[in-house]
């Protein structure tokens, strides 16, 4: 019976212990992470869709509260001191799970600059072509009313092959715009 | 001061983990794609390797025995969370080139292998002095399979290109056979100087060393 | 169609052992006999199954919802250790018969980074559980295949010679690494 009861406080004690040591590491490393996370990890896709910015759109992010109360993360890209360019990061459904792509939209005429894939786990060599700039590029300049695959009537090509990956993507571009579109008045009267 | 160093030079040629104690192979081929992976997931293992042997050594004498094996994987899993974190927090490109490597580390017979064989039974400097110089042999032995591999494969080091020009690179050591059949030749030319070095000194030749079961005394497969 | 390429891509293309490393110690271990090497495969196909399940809904139910995805790793190797544990318990007082064939590979189970390995990989993945499933009979079975494959060749290396030097370790990663080289010609089936 003692023998059983030392196990349990031994075991406890190791277990509380090393529970508080790390959430007071995990408190202390939340900020350099969340830094580390934007930066190799969002940073090449926003560096891909701004491709000429005077300011840091990392370092000068913002966050904004939709209506549904979401709260979303925007880039501003700035030239000359005026607004280029806005981009946020969405997620659509991949076959493999939640593909992340940075959506860049130009506030002046309300078009895609382009986009970045962030994050995805899509099957090697079948999803990844999403990646290539066969897929990406044919977003750039388009306008926000047709954000839908060719198939849904849209004015996206799905890479054959790769459709569930490619239709995620454009379900992620076309989340994006209705963020968008709802937070473009509070856009215009942060940055200018 | 005397078995300080003698336990601490053992990890770095009599008893090198990976080559001379069989241990611990999954990272070892694994992450060694190129030098630097293998340099960074060897800092990890020293971290890690260094504070378990510590705190074991300090508990050492509360433990009962029964669960000695659930308190050490709580430890050395509380240290692999510690340096996930500050890994994700100080050298995130090596975070995602290590993947799941880095969690893996709890499961590395290395760790429990040193903590059941040495740490439990050894006062504190010792195990310190083992956990230091064992951590240091593994980081050594990735290193140079890492620089090994990148040299061979893509012709660099470190990153740097430092090949003749117009070499051509052996694609198939960056991939995963390379990982095998590199390993396979450093063993045997450590087989190779082991029989060599026995017969200059007149003795028999040694038992090549088995893959380590026998230095993790964690399960029953140990004696 | 996809469920079908994910079984091919776990099994042959992306081999848990040949192409992604884990559970090396059991694959060039001691396992020379066909028999022992099934024993084996076997207790990690069932635990790397049951594992998957246990850490999927304690990920989903336990750890996201309270914010503690960084304590990933502990709770993960806590659950493997007391599943085999009980498992072990079970088997012994149950069905002896069982626990006299596999008991001597339990206790290594904890240890085998395919289990823990897989159990993680579909986290990082965000597999959903079905997938999460599949991925884990498909990616046990890469393992078992690996397994007696390799059993089987180092019985023949038993009777060949090999150089002093080659003997042992050696031969069987240069064996490994052939193999895995065969294994990597799958890849052309994943178009």
């Amino acid at each position: 019976m003692r023998d059983i009861l030392k196990m349990l406080v031994v075991l406890s004690a190791i277990c509380s212990i090393s529970g508080f040591a790390l959430s007071y590491l995990k408190m202390i490393t939340a900020i350099p992470i969340e830094e580390q996370v934007l930066t190799y990890v969002q940073g090449p896709a926003i560096q891909k869709v701004f491709s000429d910015v005077d300011n840091s759109p990392v370092a000068d992010r913002k966050k904004f509260t939709l209506s549904d109360g979401r709260t979303i993360t925007l880039f501003p890209a700035i030239k000359n001191g005026r607004l280029t360019g806005v981009a946020m990061e969405n997620s659509g459904k991949g076959f493999g799970g939640d593909i992340g792509v940075m959506t860049a939209f130009n506030p002046h005429n309300d078009t895609l600059l382009g986009i970045g894939i962030t994050t995805m786990k899509e099957t090697p060599g079948i999803g990844t072509v999403i990646f290539e700039p066969r897929f990406t590029d044919q977003f750039s300049g388009k306008d926000l009313k047709n954000v839908a695959p060719k198939a849904q009537g849209g004015s996206f090509d799905a890479i054959s092959g790769a459709t569930v990956s490619s239709v995620g993507a454009i379900s992620a571009v076309s989340n994006a715009t209705k963020d968008y579109l709802e937070l473009k008045p509070e856009i215009l009267n942060t940055w200018k | 001061m005397q078995p300080f160093l003698k336990e601490f030079t053992k990890g770095l040629w009599k008893e090198l983990p990976p080559f001379r104690l069989v241990l611990g192979l999954c990272p070892v081929l694994a992450v060694t794609k190129s030098a630097d992976n293998g340099l960074g997931m060897g800092a990890a293992v020293i971290f890690v390797l260094t504070l378990s042997n510590l705190i074991i050594s300090l508990v050492r004498h509360i433990i009962p025995k029964k669960v000695r094996i659930a308190c050490f994987i709580a430890i050395s899993a509380t240290l692999v969370v510690a340096v996930e974190l500050l890994m994700q927090a100080y050298a995130y490109p090596l975070y995602q080139q290590l993947g799941i490597f880095v969690p893996l580390i709890v499961v590395n017979c290395l760790i429990l292998g040193r903590a059941e064989a040495f740490a439990a039974k050894n006062p504190v400097p010792l195990a310190i002095a083992d956990g230091l110089g064992m951590g240091m042999g593994f980081a050594m032995s990735l290193t140079f399979i890492g620089g090994l591999r990148e040299l061979l494969g893509a012709g660099t080091l470190f990153g740097k290109y430092i090949m003749w020009e117009g070499f051509q690179p052996f694609a198939v050591m960056v991939e995963a056979p390379g990982a095998f059949l590199c390993l396979g030749l450093i063993l045997c030319a450590m087989n190779a100087f082991n029989h060599w070095q026995a017969r200059r000194k007149g003795q028999d030749a040694p038992e090549n060393p088995m893959p380590g079961c026998e230095s993790c005394r964690a399960c029953s497969h140990g004696k | 169609m996809e469920v079908f390429q994910l079984f091919i891509s776990a099994i042959f293309v992306n081999n848990i052992v040949l192409a992604k490393y884990l559970g090396m110690c059991p694959y060039l271990g001691c396992y020379k006999e066909r028999g022992v090497a099934l024993g084996m495969g076997g207790a990690v196909v069932f635990f790397t199954i049951m594992a998957t399940l246990c850490t999927w809904y304690i990920q989903k139910f336990l750890l996201t919802p309270f914010g503690l995805d960084y304590l990933q790793t502990i709770a993960f190797i806590l659950v493997i250790a007391s599943l085999v544990q009980f498992v072990e318990m079970f088997l012994k007082k149950m069905v002896p018969p069982l626990y006299a064939a596999l008991g001597i590979f339990l206790p290594l189970i904890t240890t085998n980074c395919a289990v823990m390995g897989v159990a993680i990989l579909v986290q990082r993945e965000a597999y959903d559980l079905k997938t999460s499933l599949l991925y884990a009979v498909a990616a046990s079975a890469g393992f078992l295949l690996a397994l007696i494959l390799m059993a089987g060749l180092r019985e023949r290396l038993d009777v060949c010679r090999v150089p002093k030097a080659m003997m042992g370790t050696p031969i069987a990663l240069i064996t490994a690494g052939l193999m895995s080289l065969a294994f990597m010609a799958f890849k052309g089936m994943i178009p």
